[in-house]
């Protein structure tokens, strides 16, 4: 196994890889399918404005008396004991459950990927002192300190948006994100440190430090393309996790006040659950399927990327 | 190395990193915001001199280097401190809430590691099966689904439309429901118990099912399996001695995590079942900054944690010898 | 007599990339009481030829088709259950990697000891003894302290002692011992194949050595089976192939370095073929150097050629001067 493992390495190079990947994957139904979960996503955040019925929190349903109304062909997913329409409120979240996604998983990413690659490659004492730290951040009662963090954002923030070139960016949001992100990344900083410490041994990268060819030069150059197929994968993850704590925290009544996110639907709805279901469960599986949409695509690139896995 | 000095110096350890991560937790909290002005916030006849009184009392207008030193020289004679909502004192506080939460933790990671075990490696075994495609969505599903919405669902399936099982709290009846109609105490105890305990076994049993099954599978195409069976044992005996004891292992860290963690709670099912467990309390002291009761289970976690993570550790080098305790 | 027949046996991986032909076809006799070398470069079917014997194959391998007998009996009609009384007991399988077919979590001790309870009715102590006769019998050291290690406390050499003794734990009469040298140290190596050569005199029993090394097969074997892409090529005595060879037995001898001979090594050119697709014809057809067009058609048959000696090729009879 080492010895075949250690060949992987060497042929893991070159564009042709992905070209491979991709073939793989496209026989893997259920990552297609969560691919294309991931793209309806998409396509619905980026034109929520056009299909959604209704404004974001426009109460027009209430002023029609339509208020508390299960779902009918005229209010698809019901309108809440508030008065607003559901439908037209989870298609106008579905743009935050895309920029936490993607940003925390971003931060994450960038986090784990300098610690995992720095302390895996530079080793002594580097590395002892960055394993300590992912070491705290493991241990952290992560959930605990996200809350109270979030919490005291969440009272001292005045300021609700940032406007970055005619952009509204919710600062409360993006609070949230960056806390989540800052207590998500270290488990997979260990991965990839374990993935970097196994490159270092390869031939290629013996080769050019044989050459003379600097540090930074090999983690940019050779290495970080090489552990590329786990980040890809340890990046699907990422999103499915921020998503979900995104979504908890704003259930629990810690999220960002001024955006409606599927978590804050949830949360505004939960005292009147017995009376309106759909404004509970409508948001709620919106969440539960964007979070399958990546679990299933990471699924599937995970067995298209790392086919030693496979047979 | 003996094995006490092994534990004696592993505990050891623990001390900087759990001065650590009270440090931090300390400073983040208590630089951020005016415990006081938040508890009182829904008190409009509150005056300036009580509020200055109350800050006082609870020695938030000290410096903050002295309040964690105050803090530290409590907590480790066992002072938690006084919840700054109804006085109490934390230890106490957390110790009539802690049952709740281990009997909750407790019966889901049972029942979960029970349902798991045959689930993971009927699945590995039948690899490609029908029933492997259907464990093995099914679990993609569980690991997809977020607790908070199952909850959701099942109060309104099983509570609000069956009507079998009460919604929140962990005992004593509000309203009667058909099925468990009688007021014998521990039936309604585990009528509470039920819906909560559901939830928490769904969420972390679909976990154990993937682990155990990439496990299986990787176990399984080892040369000694073949060997095993080349040599004509039975194959129950090499599925659930010789193999299940390799595939246990990476199982033995989660288990060893979810018991470290169940001190906590499960924070988001506590909390939408109202459960009078740490896990809804530390919801609740959060949002109020209830700095010393947040302090407090945020300590016991931290402190759960690392032992189990020890335990864990022994029991690897009980379970595999090629491990040695260093 | 014949204590092992295989007649056509196919041996099929159904993998995601297509079906992939480890055997297609394999015919070949076992003499009882002998040595017999099982000869092919790596994917030509040796393991998979053990494994279909002992019923063993990994998935997503199936056997297809063929027979298989064993004194007589046809093991693809036994049960699973009647199955388990052959592996181990009547045929044993000693594979390449000592390390990796050792439980790390189990003694020694208790895995052997597994093994003799599990086929015979006797106490653990019973067993335990017979389990460190064996292991003397194959030369461990010790073995009354060794049974209470793990594989890991043990090297290599050691290793394959005792997987060796755990092939031989209930008087197989036939042993498959697959490359059980490979992965050895060279000075351990001999002492492993002088170990078998010494255990199948004193056993009586029949081995299989499975092999890429014409060295191994010229020092222990009498009778020679050689494998390519899943097909048998020849068969026969040792004597009659070495003098005269298939033509892909002899592009094997001759890239096998000699100490008593000064010629050039020759490699054989060309890749082990793809078994997905196979080529047409003789399998070894686009590697040979004798190949002509009539090669590329119909597959040739194992025929006997000679008392002894069947040969798979059809231009065999005019390159040795007919008969």
């Amino acid at each position: 196994m080492s010895s075949s493992s250690k060949n992987d390495v060497s042929k893991r190079r070159g564009a042709g890889q992905w070209a491979v990947a991709w073939r793989r994957f496209k026989k893997h139904k259920s990552g297609l399918f969560g691919l294309g979960m991931i793209i309806v996503l998409l396509f619905v955040a980026a034109f929520h404005n056009y299909i959604a019925p209704y404004p974001a929190g426009s109460l027009a349903p209430l002023y029609q008396g339509d208020a508390g109304q299960p779902p009918s062909l005229k209010y698809l997913f019901g309108t809440s004991v508030g008065g607003s329409d559901v439908y037209s409120e989870v298609l106008h979240g579905a743009i935050y459950t895309v920029y936490v996604a993607f940003s925390g998983t971003i931060i994450t990413m960038v986090i784990c990927i300098a610690v995992g690659i720095v302390a895996g490659y530079m080793g002594k004492y580097i590395d002892e002192v960055l394993m300590r730290i992912t070491e705290i951040f493991l241990v952290f009662p992560s959930l605990m300190l996200i809350l109270v963090f979030a919490r005291i954002f969440q009272l001292r923030n005045s300021n609700p948006y940032w406007n970055l070139l005619g952009i509204q960016i919710p600062i409360g949001l993006t609070m949230v994100i960056l806390i989540v992100s800052v207590f998500a990344w270290s488990p997979y900083a260990r991965v990839i440190r374990g993935e970097v410490l196994r490159l270092k041994e390869a031939e290629f990268i013996q080769a050019s430090k044989g050459i003379g060819a600097n540090s930074r030069w090999i983690m940019i150059r050779h290495i970080l393309p090489n552990v590329l197929p786990q980040i890809v994968v340890l990046a699907t993850l990422t999103m499915a996790g921020i998503v979900l704590t995104e979504a908890g925290v704003s259930f629990l009544g810690f999220g960002d006040p001024n955006t409606i996110t599927w978590g804050r639907l949830m949360e505004e709805s939960f005292p009147f659950m017995s009376t309106a279901w759909w404004a509970e469960v409508f948001p709620g599986l919106a969440v539960f399927l964007t979070i399958l949409a990546f679990n299933l695509l990471g699924d599937g690139l995970s067995d298209a990327l790392n086919p030693r896995l496979r047979e | 190395m003996g094995l006490a000095k092994y534990v004696a110096r592993r505990l050891i350890y623990m001390i900087p990193l759990i001065l650590g991560i009270s440090l931090v937790s300390f400073l983040v909290m208590y630089s951020a915001g005016d415990p006081i002005t938040i508890a009182t916030m829904g008190n409009p006849m509150i005056t300036e001199t009580e509020k200055q009184f109350l800050r006082h009392y609870y020695g938030l207008d000290l410096p903050i280097p002295v309040q964690y030193f105050r803090w530290l020289t409590n907590f480790l004679t066992g002072n938690f401190g006084n919840s700054i909502y109804g006085n109490k004192p934390v230890n106490q506080l957390i110790a009539s809430l802690s049952w709740e939460t281990v009997k909750l933790q407790l019966v889901s990671i049972i029942i979960s590691f029970l349902i798991a075990i045959p689930a993971g490696i009927y699945a590995a075994v039948k690899q490609r099966s029908a029933t492997d495609y259907t464990v093995s969505s099914i679990s993609i599903m569980g690991i997809s689904l977020p607790v908070f919405f199952t909850a959701v669902v099942f109060i309104l399936v099983f509570s609000y439309d069956l009507g079998w099982f009460p919604s929140a709290g962990a005992h004593g009846a509000p309203t009667l429901w058909p099925v468990f109609g009688i007021r014998n105490p521990i039936l309604d105890e585990i009528a509470h118990l039920v819906l909560p305990a559901l939830v928490l076994t769904l969420a972390s049993v679909a976990y154990n099912v993937r682990l155990l099954r990439a496990g299986m599978l990787e176990v399984l195409r080892q040369d000694y399996i073949m060997a095993a069976k080349a040599s004509g044992i039975q194959e129950r005996t090499i599925l659930y001695k010789y193999a299940l004891k390799n595939a246990i292992t990476p199982l033995l860290t989660l288990l060893g995590l979810s018991i470290g963690g169940a001190i906590g709670g499960a924070p988001m099912t506590e909390t939408v079942f109202s459960w009078p467990g740490l896990g809804y309390q530390f919801v609740l002291a959060a949002g109020r900054l209830d700095f010393p009761v947040v302090m407090g289970i945020t300590m016991l976690i931290t402190i759960f944690i690392l032992l189990a993570n020890l335990i864990t550790d022994l029991a690897y080098a009980w379970v595999d010898p090629r491990v040695t305790i260093e | 007599m014949h204590i092992l027949e295989v007649e056509n046996l196919k041996t099929y991986f159904f993998t995601e990339a297509g079906i992939v032909k480890a055997l297609d076809g394999a015919t070949f006799n076992l003499e009882k009481g002998t040595t017999l070398g099982l000869v092919g470069e790596s994917g030509s079917g040796k393991s998979v030829t053990s494994q279909s014997v002992l019923r063993i194959v990994p998935k997503p391998g199936k056997i297809v088709s063929g027979k298989i007998l064993f004194e007589g009996e046809d093991i693809l009609a036994k049960s699973e259950n009647e199955m388990r009384n052959y592996r181990g007991k009547k045929i044993s399988l000693i594979f390449q990697d000592p390390t990796s077919s050792l439980n790390p979590l189990f003694t020694i001790g208790s895995q052997l000891t597994e093994i003799v309870t599990q086929h015979e009715k006797m106490k653990k102590t019973e067993a335990l003894e017979h389990v460190i006769k064996t292991l003397k019998l194959a030369r461990l050291p010790d073995p009354e302290e060794e049974i209470y290690r793990y594989p890991h406390q043990f090297s290599g050499g050691m290793k394959q002692r005792i997987c060796i003794a755990r092939a031989l734990l209930l008087n197989p009469q036939l042993l498959f011992a697959d490359e059980p040298t490979t992965n050895l140290d060279v000075t351990i190596q001999a002492q492993i194949l002088t170990l078998l050569k010494d255990l199948q005199r004193e056993v009586g029993m029949t081995l299989v050595m499975i092999t890429h090394d014409m060295g191994i097969v010229a020092d222990m074997c009498k009778y020679v089976v050689v494998l390519y892409g899943g097909n048998v090529m020849e068969t026969g005595m040792i004597e009659t192939i070495f003098e005269k060879p298939h033509p892909y037995t002899e592009a094997l001898l001759k890239a096998v370095p000699r100490l008593d001979q000064t010629k050039e090594l020759v490699s054989i050119p060309g890749n082990i073929p793809n078994l997905i697709e196979l080529p047409s014809g003789c399998v070894f057809h686009p590697r040979c150097r004798y190949a002509v067009d009539a090669c590329k058609g119909n597959k040739p048959p194992l025929e006997e050629v000679e008392a002894d000696h069947s040969i798979a090729c059809i231009r065999w009879r005019e390159l040795n001067g007919g008969r």
